[in-house]
């Protein structure tokens, strides 16, 4: 196996109990740079709760969390966002009484270099900072398509425009790699096909490695180069999608197998 | 370009120049034309509108839901007091247990001691947030009601420092409109800045939703902390302010009432709103002096009606409910009162009434 630097995002061995119920045990990741990696199972699989410790809400039981080769697990979340992990929520998560655009200018505030001071003050390098943030955010909330709503309170927004806006506020902080937990949730065919794009185009424009949860199988076969598939909080396959679809544990997870699915 | 933007500089700093002076004259205008009860009056307005500010920096804009408003004003008013009076006053005031040095030697201008009231609230209103901002809401807004009450407690009891329940006599009245309307001008400035500032987006956005927010690489507890402190930094120079408006001042004096009457004024104006904390704090100070009227026996209609002292608390608590029935936001919401908003209601009355398209 060649070296954990070269991959974006290592998991080694995690485990997350919660009293006595173990929710993830045993987890295993391995992303390179640049894939569009999938994480699916079926509810209750344990997906969020691999996105909750490397995204640093959660401290692990046991295991760690690699970044570009670094540790950071048990790290907290706001300072594993500046070191280049964002994240989107299942539910969304917007700031509701912030516009669209100050949600993702909210999103600039950890690359700051002005201090309050500065702020307060309205120095020139903090001037400088608030107009270069303003021009990156309306390019950011374009690039979704949502300039035209930039004024608007983020909670006028529609559901699909909401999820737009999450991922433009995670691409805010600048990341390298991009966890998105279920982006097409709750979306229409057209909307969700609209949402694959965008995020194949995100990814090649911010050269991100991006881990996507999905719970819709379709979804992620189109556009994940691998996958890991999730049940009962264990691994029960990893591959290609079409190792994948061809492998007979995870139709048995999906389709309701009983009990041999759970060894 | 740079020509125009430099012009548009000059024109603002006028503009703002001669607005300041114009607020000063009519500052000067009332402190030496109208009577010592109206001046009063507008010194407490002005000491409240900086105070509320502070206190809706930390429970509107940044969502932290503190009661602790009280004892950091006494904190403030205690530290300017002391450093005020002169020490004769000090020697006659603390006639049980004697003041402590070096206290009970020095006498500082009253800008140094506000600052160091300032400053001696903040580091407090740290050393109290720091642990107590991981709890949220309600259980947040106990504990530091806890701590004003403590401090009023350890100020009652720290008679060589506080002289206790007697309570400091004499201070010397420095508080004048300059010195009252400055601060409110100085707090209303800040908060402008600040709320409008990348930091002050982080706050909003912690308030709007933590666990997103930290996600963004938005750091609590700094940001918390940032709130917490200047909060208590602005009560505490409010603080200082009133010990030295009224001249005594005893720890009686830092109840729960007083922090809820902030309080009042930040929802009445709308939490997360500058230009409706201001508004609030003026209107709530000034009908607090007016409905005293309701308090004083009187003849109507030839029946005699006695007065019934605190009648004009039932009056507020009643007002308060008819605004929290029909402005649930309170007077402002979150919005503000600006240029903008008054384009903004021309451009609308034109639509409405003169069915023009602008």
């Amino acid at each position: 196996m060649s070296n954990a630097n070269d991959f974006a995002l290592v998991c080694e061995s995690i485990a997350m109990q919660f009293g006595g119920l173990a929710a993830v045990s045993n987890f295993d990741l391995l992303i390179r740079e640049g894939a569009l990696y999938g994480l699916i199972g079926p509810n209750g699989a344990g997906k969020t709760t691999v996105f909750n410790v490397i995204s640093g809400v959660l401290n692990p039981t046991r295991g760690s969390v690699k970044l570009f080769g670094t540790d950071i697990t048990g790290l907290n979340p706001d300072e594993i966002a500046r070191r280049g992990v964002a994240r989107t929520f299942q539910s969304i998560r917007l700031f509701r009484n912030l516009t669209v655009l100050e949600n993702v200018l909210v999103g600039h505030h950890l690359r700051r270099e002005a201090t309050l001071g500065e702020a307060l003050l309205a120095l020139p390098r903090y001037r400088k900072e608030e107009q270069d943030m303003m021009k990156t955010s309306k390019e950011l909330l374009q690039d979704v398509g949502l300039e035209d709503v930039a004024h608007y309170r983020a909670s006028a927004l529609s559901y699909g425009q909401q999820r737009r806006l999450e991922i433009a506020r995670a691409l805010a902080t600048k990341p390298r790699v991009l966890l998105l937990d279920e982006p097409a949730a709750g979306m229409n065919p057209a909307e969700t096909e609209q949402l694959m794009q965008l995020i194949l185009d995100v990814r090649d424009r911010f050269n991100l490695t991006i881990l996507l949860i999905e719970h819709e199988m379709k979804v992620v076969m189109n556009i994940c180069e691998r996958m890991t598939v999730l049940d009962h909080g264990q691994i029960i396959a990893e591959g290609s999608p079409s190792e994948i679809q061809s492998n007979e544990r995870v139709i048995k997870a999906y389709l309701g197998g009983g009990a041999i699915a759970r060894h | 370009m740079s020509g125009n933007r430099s012009n548009d500089f000059v024109r603002k700093a006028g503009i703002a120049l001669a607005l300041l002076l114009v607020f000063y004259l009519c500052i000067y205008w009332v402190q030496t034309g109208w009577d010592a009860y109206k001046v009063r009056i507008l010194n407490l307005s002005a000491i409240y509108i900086g105070i509320t500010l502070g206190l809706n920096l930390c429970n509107g804009f940044a969502g932290q839901f503190s009661l602790g408003i009280a004892g950091f004003m006494a904190v403030g008013a205690y530290t300017t007091a002391l450093l005020t009076m002169s020490p004769q006053t000090k020697a006659a005031v603390f006639f049980i247990d004697p003041l402590i040095w070096p206290l009970n030697s020095i006498q500082w201008g009253f800008l140094p001691a506000l600052l160091m009231a300032g400053l001696v609230s903040g580091l407090v209103g740290f050393a109290v947030g720091a642990p107590a901002i991981r709890f949220r809401d309600d259980y947040l807004g106990i504990t530091t009601l806890g701590f004003a009450e403590i401090i009023r407690v350890v100020f009652t009891n720290t008679r060589s420092i506080t002289n206790g329940a007697l309570g400091l006599k004499g201070l010397p009245p420095h508080t004048n409109l300059y010195w009252s309307w400055t601060f409110a001008l100085i707090c209303i400035l800040l908060m402008t800045r600040l709320t409008n500032s990348s930091y002050g987006r982080a706050l909003k956005a912690i308030r709007d939703d933590e666990v997103a927010a930290e996600a963004m690489g938005v750091n609590l507890f700094y940001h918390k902390c940032l709130a917490f402190v200047i909060s208590a930094m602005m009560a505490g120079v409010g603080g200082g302010l009133l010990g030295n408006l009224i001249t005594t001042i005893d720890p009686n004096m830092f109840r729960f009432p007083l922090t809820f009457t902030v309080l009042m004024m930040a929802v009445l104006g709308g939490l997360g709103s500058i230009t409706g904390s201001v508004i609030a704090a003026t209107l709530v100070t000034v009908a607090m002096e007016v409905l005293r009227a309701l308090e004083e026996p009187r003849v109507i209609l030839g029946v005699f009606l006695p007065g019934i002292p605190g009648m004009r608390m039932v009056v507020f608590s009643i007002a308060l409910m008819v605004v929290i029935l029909f402005y649930p936001k309170g007077f402002m919401g979150d919005r503000e009162l600006s240029r903008d908003s008054f384009t903004n209601l021309a451009a609308r009355f034109r639509r409405t009434f003169l069915h023009k398209q602008v």
